[in-house]
């Protein structure tokens, strides 16, 4: 089948639209290369792509950079639609500490316009420099920052999306409290295009604290830094976050703390005290370049997943994962106060561990999620399935908004 | 206001055989149909709105939750939920169709999680009653709404609820982890839960939270705990004007800084304050009183607090007066959360608006309220979370005078247009209800209606859950005036 023989999609777009956009394939993995690339330049060339897509039989899978869909397969042509053309920022008023960009502006541009101001997204996802506020919003994961600040489904504030069949609609607002209407944002954040295209969002922004400063402990494994890193997730204070890190054999504890220098270095006392231990602490140019290796670690590793169960249980988590990829050269880092662990890594017959992580997560609660493997498995196949009702409430949100399943 | 619904509807019985089944599920005596109790239930707190329902069930559990709404739905009989009945946007009056399903019964806290932070309860348990239980485990619940010592968290899941600490802290939706539902037809069905994968599925319940009782009744309720803060420090700034308050709001988030909350009272309502039990030390010949209030970890609490005083001094404070005794500060709370009760001192009825703008348009906005007010003759009191931009003019009127409670709606829509003029929404916290149903059209076009109106129709697609609210009527075709946009 030739993907929109019958009208082709260079009718309905300008030439512009149809150059290949510079990075935009980065990790296209879903069992298919795209039938075609489209980077729409404005919300009505969204729209007349997808109304295309729609009329032709075809499939949109909405991009930001494309590294962060390969959690789905494709069993059709399709095309892969780019934000990559959509950039900039509608409004910035920085005493109200909002702001408003089309969805392709990268994080990287935000955080320049907005560190002038001293304000900053408090976000921070793997491979956050190379998202684009739409991916951020679209992918939903916070990074473990939200310990401290919250997710980012609590600071989208608004966001203009077209819908599968190219019904474009405003949600929410630019304003921090708004409950007029049902709160449509939330399953947004987080569906990773499968209900629209996300062509601009709104979102609230913090004051950048006066110190940051990464407290830090080693160890030869994950395990023995375990009861210090409960003990700090239970303190009386909320860290800006608390991360476990296993990265290339050598496990760290991450402490990010973050306020008024006094109050930063009171929290570090009782911090210590509470756990008992003596961390080295790090600020400036050297904690950025730890919290961004940390952050990235395996941003490009062919499997890539989430593991989560209640906090108490983190240390029985990790033996599950450690048990199951015994042998392979993983990245784990996790959310201490979330009780979730990203895990990354390459290389073949990974499937059967993942399936026996996925059992020993389950047996404590938990569940597996994973968002990229090669294309000879199927992702949905080695997560935790979704409760019947979760799953059947969730395709009718997706009936609601894409009726044609026009999106992946 | 939308249209008020006639006063006095004629009760429409619920059928004896119907009233012995309910019996048979809840116990004779939790359900309702004397005519003199169920005028308990004939409102909210929007006392401007009531509608007599045909029977008050209350049960006791999820499986009575369940059985009752099978049998009501089974019959076609509306449900309406309702928690402490404390809603300020008709959210919880019934129907003339409808049957009132209470969650008072539906009390307990059911499990306190300190190692985890969260806790699981039933949706009638009142908001400070949970922070009071987690205190002895140094944690405590965060959304504040100002009627916390009567509103049941049930009630803050369905509006979604904020308070004067969300400014820091985020609203409901933020503590919500997971919920047990019922759905249409007595459905139960478990969204979310600590744990779980939230980065595998959709956020349904960060869907359900804010449904106003249109998708269906949450019967279990899992929260996130914060821990306690170790210090606070409370300021009350005082102006001689609102404009010059609303700068300060604005100076001191521009500045860095993340007060736990700001507030606002103005002159009419400190007045009406200092005039009630609940004086609290407003002085009553300032024109605005600012309360800025600062959480966290001790140290670090008084730089904050001298930089958010300078902020007011430059925008013109006479004087910043810190609450150094936790009395005091318990004072201005107390006060700043009574003060809607205090307006009885003023007149017999009020309206409170609940629109939000943006934070940098409240200087603005302020004075074109006050010159809205005398346009149409009508008293109007602010007390508001001036850091969230989140409005609350207090409109006062007697509602047996007609002529007055005409003028009060036009004063109340036209505050509700400026508001949305400036980027702003018509409800930041308080929900649509009834009370705002029929300005949606302000802030939603009709594609984005329909968008909303099929959500309610996947919960509930027979539409007998709190039927009226949220949702206006669909434009008539051709209609150039969306609908209720009428005056």
């Amino acid at each position: 089948m030739t993907l929109g023989s019958a009208t082709p999609l260079s009718d309905v777009v300008s030439a512009e639209a149809l150059e290949p956009a510079s990075g935009g394939s980065a990790r296209l993995a879903l069992g298919r290369e795209p039938d075609a690339y489209v980077s729409p330049g404005s919300v009505q060339e969204v729209v007349e792509v997808l109304e295309w897509a729609r009329a032709t039989s075809s499939a949109v899978l909405p991009v930001g950079t494309g590294a962060h869909v390969g959690d789905r397969r494709a069993e059709r042509p399709y095309v892969a639609l780019s934000t990559a053309r959509m950039t900039g920022i509608e409004i910035y008023e920085p005493a109200d500490l909002t702001l408003t960009a089309k969805a392709g502006t990268g994080l990287a541009e935000l955080g320049g316009m907005t560190g002038e101001h001293r304000q900053w997204l408090p976000f921070d996802p793997m491979d956050a420099a190379k998202r684009t506020l739409g991916g951020l919003a679209a992918a939903g994961v916070t990074g473990p920052l939200w310990a401290g600040y919250g997710h980012v489904r609590n600071h989208v504030l608004g966001m203009t999306v077209v819908c599968g069949d190219g019904r474009a609609l405003r949600l929410g607002g630019r304003v921090v409290k708004n409950v007029a209407g049902f709160d449509l944002i939330k399953p947004m954040v987080g569906s990773r295009g499968r209900l629209a295209v996300i062509t601009a969002v709104t979102v609230r922004l913090f004051p950048v604290p006066t110190l940051d400063r990464v407290l830090v402990l080693e160890a030869a494994d994950l395990a023995s830094l375990v009861p210090t890193a409960r003990a700090v997730a239970t303190a009386p204070t909320l860290p800006a976050s608390i991360v476990l890190s296993l990265s290339t054999g050598a496990a760290s504890f991450l402490v990010r703390l973050h306020g008024a220098d006094e109050t930063v270095d009171a929290d570090q006392r009782m911090l210590e005290a509470h756990a008992g231990v003596s961390f080295a602490a790090k600020e400036g140019t050297e904690a950025e370049a730890l919290l961004a290796a940390t952050r990235d670690a395996g941003a490009d590793a062919e499997v890539l997943l989430y593991a989560s169960t209640l906090p108490s249980q983190l240390g029985a988590l990790l033996d599950s994962i450690q048990g199951a990829l015994r042998g392979v050269d993983c990245v784990v880092v996790a959310d201490v106060a979330e009780g979730c662990a990203r895990v990354a890594f390459s290389g073949a017959g990974y499937s059967d561990a993942v399936l026996e992580m996925c059992a020993g997560v389950e047996a404590l609660g938990g569940t597996v999620a994973v968002h990229r493997c090669p294309i000879d498995a199927s992702p949905a196949a080695l997560s935790t399935p979704l409760s019947p009702d979760a799953h059947e409430i969730g395709e009718g949100v997706k009936r609601i908004f894409d009726p044609s399943g026009v999106l992946l | 206001m939308s249209q008020p619904p006639t006063p006095g509807s004629p009760v429409l019985p619920v059928p004896p055989k119907i009233v012995k089944r309910l019996s048979g599920i809840v116990g004779e005596t939790h359900v309702i149909t004397d005519p003199d109790r169920l005028l308990v239930y004939e409102s909210d707190g929007l006392t401007a709105y009531r509608v007599t329902p045909r029977a008050v069930v209350l049960p006791a559990s999820t499986d009575e939750v369940a059985r009752v709404v099978e049998i009501l739905h089974a019959e076609g009989i509306e449900v309406v939920p309702r928690g402490a009945g404390t809603g300020l946007s008709g959210g919880a009056l019934a129907t003339e169709n409808g049957v009132v399903v209470g969650m008072a019964r539906m009390n307990r806290i059911l499990e306190i999680d300190p190692e985890n932070r969260l806790a699981r309860l039933q949706p009638g348990v009142v908001n400070a009653h949970l922070t009071e239980a987690t205190r002895p485990h140094g944690l405590y619940y965060a959304p504040d709404p100002s009627s916390q010592s009567t509103c049941t968290l049930g009630g803050n899941v369905a509006e979604n609820s904020g308070g004067p600490h969300c400014l820091k802290y985020g609203v409901t939706s933020r503590y919500v982890t997971g919920l047990t539902v019922v759905l249409a037809g007595g459905r139960v069905v478990q969204l979310g839960g600590a744990g779980g994968a939230r980065h595998a599925s959709l956020d349904l319940v960060g869907l359900f939270v804010g449904s106003e009782g249109c998708f269906g009744i949450a019967t279990e309720i899992e929260v996130r705990l914060l821990p306690l803060a170790q210090g606070v420090r409370t300021l009350l700034g005082i102006f001689e004007t609102m404009e010059d308050a609303g700068r300060a709001v604005t100076a001191i988030m521009a500045s860095g800084l993340m007060p736990a909350a700001i507030e606002i009272v103005d002159q009419a309502t400190i007045r009406a304050l200092e005039a009630s039990v609940f004086a609290a030390g407003y002085p009553v010949d300032a024109g605005a009183a600012l309360v800025v209030e600062f959480d966290g970890t001790e140290a670090g609490l008084d730089a904050d607090a001298d930089r958010a005083e300078k902020c007011c001094l430059a925008e013109g404070a006479r004087e910043v007066q810190r609450a150094t005794e936790p009395e005091h500060r318990a004072a201005l709370w107390t006060a700043r959360k009574k003060a809607f009760g205090a307006m009885g001192r003023i007149a017999p009825d009020l309206l409170v608006q609940d629109a939000t703008v943006p934070r940098t348009k409240l200087p603005e906005v302020l004075v074109r309220i006050a010159q809205i007010g005398e346009s149409y003759d009508i008293k109007i009191a602010n007390v508001f979370h001036a850091g969230d931009g989140n409005l609350h003019p207090n409109l006062l009127f007697d509602r047996q005078n007609a002529s007055e409670l005409e003028r009060v709606e036009h004063a109340s829509k036209e505050i509700m247009k400026l508001c949305v003029e400036v980027g702003g929404t018509i409800t930041g916290e308080h929900g649509v209800g009834i009370d705002k149903r029929d300005y949606m059209p302000l802030v939603h076009n009709e594609t984005e209606l329909e968008m909303l109106r099929s959500v309610k129709e996947l919960f509930d697609p027979d539409g007998l859950f709190n039927p009226g609210k949220v949702l206006p009527s669909r434009a008539a075709p051709g209609s150039e005036s969306p609908a209720g946009m009428t005056s």
